[in-house]
C-alpha cells in the first residue's frame, strides 16, 4: 500500500504534464461549442466569457442567412457516402484478385498500383483539375467522386485482408459450384468485416475533412461541401465569429459522434495504414 | 449465353473484370494526370486549354528566377524543418508516458486522437478566433498573465510559428499513437534485463526502446516530411500565405498560380519541383533508413 503511494507522487509530473495536454485539446473546443451559443453581444465582449450565458440559436441562423448550409451539408454526405462505400467495393474487388486469383499480369499491375502510393496528390492536382475539365465534370457529383473512389492503400489493405483466409474457404464454395463472384462476395469478403468497417470510416472522415479536391472542382455555390464552402466564407479576415463557429460546429460534430462509435477502427486504420494529418 | 458464362467464371478471366473499376479510376485520375503534368509543364496555358503557348522549359527558367516561388520553396522547408521535429519529440515523449494500458492513458490517447478526425476548416476557424487580439480567450488569459496583446495571426515574425503550432496541435495524435503501439511491441524481457543492471529510466529510453521502435520512428519521420512538403489546408484556412508571405508554401503558390491568376502550366512546373524535392528527399532517407537497419 505505502509502495503503491509513493510510486503515485513520483508519478505526478507525469500525470499533470498529460493532462496539460488533454486540456489543451478539450479547452479550444470547449471554447468553440460554448461560444457557438453566444449571442453576438457577448462574442464581442471584453474580457470574454467561456461559458454561453444564455444558449442562443443566433449564430447557426445568422450562418444560414449568410450561406447555404444545408446543401453543403448534404453535398458532404453525399460526397463522403459515395467516395467510401463504393470505393470500398471497387477497391476490395481489385484486392481480392491480387490477393487470391491468379492471372497474367497480376505482379505488374500490383506493383503500378503501389506506385500510384508514391504520387502525391498535391502534385497532380492541377493536372487532374484539367482531365476532369475536359471530361466534362466539372461542377458536378462526379467529377467530385470518382477521382477519389480508387486508392492503392485501400486496395493494398483489402489485399492483406484477403491473403489471411484459409484456403479451404475458397475450395469448398468451388465445391458447392458457388460462382467467383458469390465466392468474392457471399463468402469472402464477409470475412474481412473489420478491415471494410475501418476503410469505410476513414474514408467517410477524408471525404468529409477533405478541402483541396473541392475547392478545386467545384465553382458554383450550391455544389460546395461544407469543409470547402466554410473556408471560403471565413475567408482570412473574418469578422463574422459567431457564425464562423456554428459552421465549424456543424463540421465536427458528426465525426465526433463517428469517432465516439468507431474509436477502434480510427486508430487500427491509423495505425496500419498511416492516415495522412 | 452458358458459354459466355463459363468463360467469365474461371479465376484467371474474372480477376480481370474484378480489378477493371479500380484499374480505370486509377489509370484516369493518377496516372494519366502524372503524365500529362509533364506536358502540360512546357505549355503557357490557362484553365480552358486554349491558345496553349509551346515553352520547353520556359516554366522552370521563369521559377528559378521568381522571388515569390524561392520565398514558397523556402517557407516550405522551414516549414518541414520546424514542424517535423517538434511533432516527432512530443510524439516521442508523450507515447513513451502512455505506453501502458491503464484507463488514465487510454483516456488521453483518446483525447489526443481528437483533433485528427477535425477538418482543418474548423480547426483553423477555433484556433484563429481563439487567438484573435480581441475576442481570443487564449489572448484573454495571456494579457491577464502579463504577456500584453499579442499579435498571434498577423504578425510576420510569429504567424508562422502559430500555424505550425496548430498543424502540431492537429496531428500529433497519429503520431503518438503510431509510437504507443510500438512501443508496445517491444520485447519486455530487454526491459526487466535492463533493471537488474540498475538501468535508469532515460537510459532505458535511449539504449531499448529508441532502438525497439526505429522503423516506425523512421515510418513516423518520413511521412511527417513528406506530409509537410505539401501543407496546404492548414494555411490556406488560417492565413492564405500571408502576413507578407512569410506562410506561403509551396501548395499554397501552387493553388494561387492556378486559380487566381489562371496559368495552369506555371502552376504545374511549380508541382514538379516539389514533386523532384519529395522524391529526392524520399530517396536520401529511405536509402539511409536500409543503411541503418543493416548496421
Amino acid at each position: 500500500m505505502r509502495r503503491k503511494t509513493v510510486k503515485f507522487v513520483k508519478h505526478i509530473p507525469v500525470y499533470i504534464l498529460l493532462s496539460f495536454v488533454v486540456v489543451l485539446i478539450l479547452m479550444p473546443l470547449f471554447w468553440m461549442f460554448n461560444s457557438s451559443f453566444k449571442a453576438k453581444v457577448e462574442i464581442l465582449a471584453y474580457p470574454p466569457t467561456f461559458f454561453a450565458k444564455v444558449a442562443s440559436m443566433v449564430n447557426f441562423e445568422k450562418l444560414a442567412r449568410r450561406i447555404p448550409v444545408m446543401a453543403y451539408v448534404k453535398n458532404s454526405v453525399i460526397y463522403a457516402l459515395l467516395t467510401a462505400i463504393p470505393g470500398v467495393f471497387i477497391n476490395s474487388l481489385a484486392g481480392y484478385a491480387f490477393a487470391r486469383l491468379k492471372f497474367k499480369g497480376r505482379n505488374v499491375l500490383f506493383i503500378i498500383t503501389l506506385a500510384t502510393m508514391m504520387i502525391p496528390f498535391q502534385v497532380v492536382m492541377i493536372p487532374l483539375y484539367l482531365v476532369v475539365h475536359k471530361l466534362g465534370m466539372y461542377d458536378t457529383y462526379a467529377g467530385l467522386i470518382l477521382p477519389k473512389m480508387a486508392n492503392a492503400i485501400s486496395i493494398f489493405m483489402m489485399r492483406s485482408a484477403f491473403s489471411g483466409l484459409p484456403v479451404e474457404l475458397e475450395e469448398s464454395g468451388r465445391i458447392d459450384g458457388v460462382s467467383e463472384f458469390g465466392l468474392f462476395w457471399r463468402i469472402m469478403l464477409p470475412q474481412c468485416k473489420p478491415t471494410i468497417v475501418t476503410l469505410i470510416i476513414l474514408g467517410v472522415n477524408g471525404a468529409w475533412n477533405d478541402l483541396v479536391w473541392p475547392l478545386l472542382v467545384t465553382g458554383d455555390i450550391s455544389m460546395r461541401t461544407l469543409s470547402n464552402g466554410l473556408a471560403l466564407f471565413v475567408g482570412t479576415d473574418t469578422v463574422e465569429y459567431g457564425a464562423a463557429f456554428a459552421g465549424a460546429l456543424i463540421s465536427i460534430l458528426p465525426m465526433l459522434v463517428l469517432y465516439l462509435i468507431g474509436q477502434r477502427y480510427f486508430v487500427e486504420g491509423t495505425v496500419t495504414s498511416g492516415l495522412k494529418g | 449465353m452458358d458459354k459466355f458464362r463459363e468463360y467469365w467464371n474461371k479465376p484467371a478471366h474474372i480477376a480481370y473484370l474484378f480489378i477493371a473499376p479500380a484499374m480505370i479510376l486509377l489509370l484516369l485520375f493518377n496516372i494519366i494526370p502524372l503524365i500529362a503534368s509533364l506536358v502540360i509543364s512546357t505549355f503557357d496555358v490557362s484553365m480552358t486549354l486554349n491558345d496553349a503557348r509551346f515553352v520547353g522549359l520556359g516554366n522552370f527558367v521563369e521559377a528559378f528566377h521568381d522571388s515569390r516561388f524561392w520565398n514558397s520553396m523556402w517557407v516550405t522547408i522551414k516549414w518541414t524543418l520546424v514542424e517535423m521535429p517538434v511533432q516527432v519529440i512530443v510524439a516521442l515523449l508523450l507515447a513513451a508516458l502512455l505506453t501502458k494500458n491503464t484507463w488514465f492513458n487510454k483516456f488521453c490517447r483518446g483525447v489526443y486522437f481528437l483533433p485528427i478526425i477535425c477538418s482543418a476548416t474548423a480547426v483553423s476557424i477555433m484556433w484563429r478566433i481563439i487567438l484573435n487580439s480581441n475576442v481570443g480567450y487564449i489572448t484573454f488569459l495571456l494579457n491577464k498573465l502579463g504577456f500584453g496583446k499579442i499579435n498571434f495571426m498577423n504578425n510576420p515574425g510569429v504567424t508562422f510559428y502559430v500555424i505550425v503550432f496548430m498543424s502540431v496541435w492537429k496531428s500529433f495524435g497519429i503520431s503518438t499513437i503510431i509510437l504507443v503501439s510500438a512501443m508496445q511491441n517491444v520485447p519486455r524481457v530487454l526491459y526487466e534485463a535492463a533493471e537488474l543492471d540498475r538501468a535508469g529510466k532515460i537510459r532505458q529510453f535511449f539504449s531499448i526502446t529508441l532502438p525497439g521502435i526505429a522503423p516506425s520512428l523512421w515510418y513516423v519521420v518520413m511521412t511527417r516530411i513528406i506530409g509537410s512538403l505539401q501543407v496546404f489546408d492548414i494555411v490556406y484556412t488560417t492565413t492564405g500565405g500571408g502576413p507578407n508571405f512569410t506562410t506561403e508554401t509551396l501548395v499554397t503558390y501552387v493553388y494561387t498560380r492556378a486559380f487566381e491568376v489562371n496559368r495552369m502550366g506555371y502552376a504545374t512546373a511549380v508541382s514538379e519541383c516539389l514533386f523532384g524535392l519529395i522524391l529526392v528527399i524520399t530517396i536520401c532517407l529511405y536509402s539511409r533508413m536500409l543503411k541503418q537497419e543493416n548496421e
